[in-house]
């Protein structure tokens, strides 16, 4: 089958098989190399690198890539697009203690188990606040993607990546999460030479199931009717929240709860989710997605209003206006641009911006609105939020969120983890 | 532009909705989103300010909803029990005494 991913090579897959994994740890060992045990944050992106999320990166920035991303939105090569750095970054003082050097091979351990090989080639620094005005537009430090940029630490190290541990990912997330190449054989096995993907963060309100059915029947275009040759792939993102977010299994579950009661054909509607902390980076942040899910395999790619934006950082249509700059065949994904989708009383439907005269009359799902309503306990109308969503709301509540729908200090200390690194045995 | 009045939604499920039509306050809801109904019980300024103080965990949300959102839903319950009790909106006040104690 055909893996081709973003940037037109072979989906990147670094991952040793358990019986290499085992010899080449205990090699490492024996030779004495170098150790560094990572945070979530670093875990996360080892696994995305190491599955091919990230292809054609086979492993963290160097400098000259990091260089290419900020200034000319591409790989070091200077054509491959890539809109976000992937960074590991290190204290000087950790960096000294370690006694890491170019070059070197680097044992890295997750919880204190053996995890991955770092194969370092570069070790630099970078203008944090030069790196924040260049991707997300702004250097204060209230956008929590510039944040995340001045926490990290002042050196960083670039080299490849290659997996010796996979993860266990725990419940309820184990059937949702597909590597990008089990995520080709699914929709091979589905028949769909058309897949859509739709991106959340989100519990879905019927304006999001409305978008997700326009998009596919806008894309479906003139293929045959004789049996589903596309479907709707909606890929979550899972990772570092906010309080106030809805909680992580909230949003798994009930995304899938529209295909399992039916709002979607169970034929055309795959749910999965793709470990990522949102740098919230707007326009950048869209480029990102695209290149994400090329590698996931999809065919098509929605950017809705202030697509992965945060505050008033961004033009609500700026997500849409930075496909325009890309040079031609440089991504291999369509992307469908949507307005908003509303209720109109006069319409008494959901309809599209595009669609629907009532503008003065409308009634917008705004997401605070329905937040309000849910947070209230009170089961909004099934024109507006399907029931059953509803009810698996109240269930992942009670379920995993401590009596709460939305991220609370207590789900942050308290929470399951998404995946687990055991011992290599 | 009209004055803001800050309002708190307290949206209506039956339970709620059974309570305010045996006080005889049904008229008090208004419809959004499909039929939907809710009570915006409004702020001043002041009673917002003094509000967003004793909740930390609320906010005004000025940029889409123009109402203090977040509450805890057993404070909201407080309230749309004094709105019945007094069958008037205007309980902020005396709901913020009784809470300041
Ligand atoms: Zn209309």
């Amino acid at each position: 089958m055909e893996m081709i991913g973003h940037g037109g090579k072979e989906i990147i897959e670094r991952v040793l098989a358990k019986d290499a994994a085992l010899k080449r740890v205990e090699e490492l060992k024996a030779a004495k190399v170098k150790t560094l045990d990572v945070r979530l944050q670093l875990a996360t992106e080892i696994l995305d690198i190491a599955y091919g999320f990230f292809s054609p990166l086979e492993g963290f920035m160097t400098k000259a890539d990091v260089e290419s991303v900020i200034n000319n939105m591409t790989l070091a090569d200077g054509k491959t697009v890539w809109s976000i750095p992937i960074v590991y970054d290190i204290s000087s003082a950790d960096l000294e203690k370690s006694g890491i050097k170019q070059y070197d091979e680097v044992l890295l351990t997750y919880t204190g188990n053996p995890f991955a090989i770092f194969d370092i080639t570069d070790i630099f620094t970078l203008d944090t606040k030069e790196v924040a005005m260049k991707v997300y537009g702004t250097t204060e430090d209230k956008h929590p993607g510039v944040k995340r940029t001045y926490q990290y630490q002042d050196k960083f190290l670039g080299g490849k990546i290659t997996l010796l541990n996979p993860p266990k990912i725990n419940e309820p997330f184990t059937k949702f999460w597909l590597t990008p190449k089990q995520m080709r054989e699914r929709f091979k096995e589905k028949g769909w030479e058309m897949i859509i993907n739709h991106q959340t963060r989100n519990v879905p309100h019927t304006g999001h199931e409305w978008l997700m059915k326009g998009a596919y029947l806008g894309a479906y275009g003139s293929m045959m009717v004789d049996k589903p040759r596309g479907g709707i792939l909606v890929n979550a993102m899972i990772g570092s929240k906010r309080p106030g977010d809805y909680i992580d299994e909230a949003i798994i579950l009930c995304q899938e709860a529209q295909g399992k009661h039916g709002y979607f054909r169970d034929d055309i509607f795959l749910t999965t989710c793709t470990l990522w902390d949102m740098r919230y980076a707007g326009p950048k942040e869209a480029i990102f997605h695209a290149c994400l899910r090329t590698n996931l395999g999809c065919t098509h790619h929605m950017f809705g209003r202030d697509h992965a934006g945060v505050g008033t950082y961004y033009d609500p249509y700026d997500a849409h206006r930075i496909f325009e700059r890309l040079p031609k065949g440089s991504l291999n994904i369509t992307p469908i641009f949507n307005l908003d989708w509303w209720f109109c009383p006069v319409c008494d439907e959901v309809t599209y911006m595009g669609l629907c005269g009532h503008k003065d009359k409308k009634a917008s799902f705004s997401g605070t609105l329905i937040r309000s309503i849910i947070q209230d306990g009170v089961k909004p109308p099934r024109r507006i939020f399907r029931p059953e969503v509803f009810d698996m709301i109240m269930e992942c509540a009670e379920k995993y969120g401590f009596g709460d729908a939305f991220v609370t200090e207590d789900y942050l200390k308290n929470r399951q983890p998404v995946f687990t690194i055991g011992p290599l045995k | 532009m009209a004055e803001e009045t800050y309002p708190i939604n307290i949206w209506i499920n039956e339970e709620r909705l059974e309570k305010l039509q045996a006080a005889g306050l049904a008229s008090m809801t208004k419809e959004v989103l499909a039929g939907l109904k809710v009570i915006a019980v409004p702020n001043t300024a002041d009673q917002r300010d003094k509000i967003l103080k004793i909740f930390p965990v609320a906010k005004y949300d000025a940029a889409t909803t123009r109402s203090i959102e977040n509450m805890p839903r057993q404070i909201k319950d407080k309230i749309f029990d004094l709105i019945v009790k007094n069958k008037s909106l205007n309980v902020m006040d005396e709901f913020i005494k009784s809470v300041e104690k």
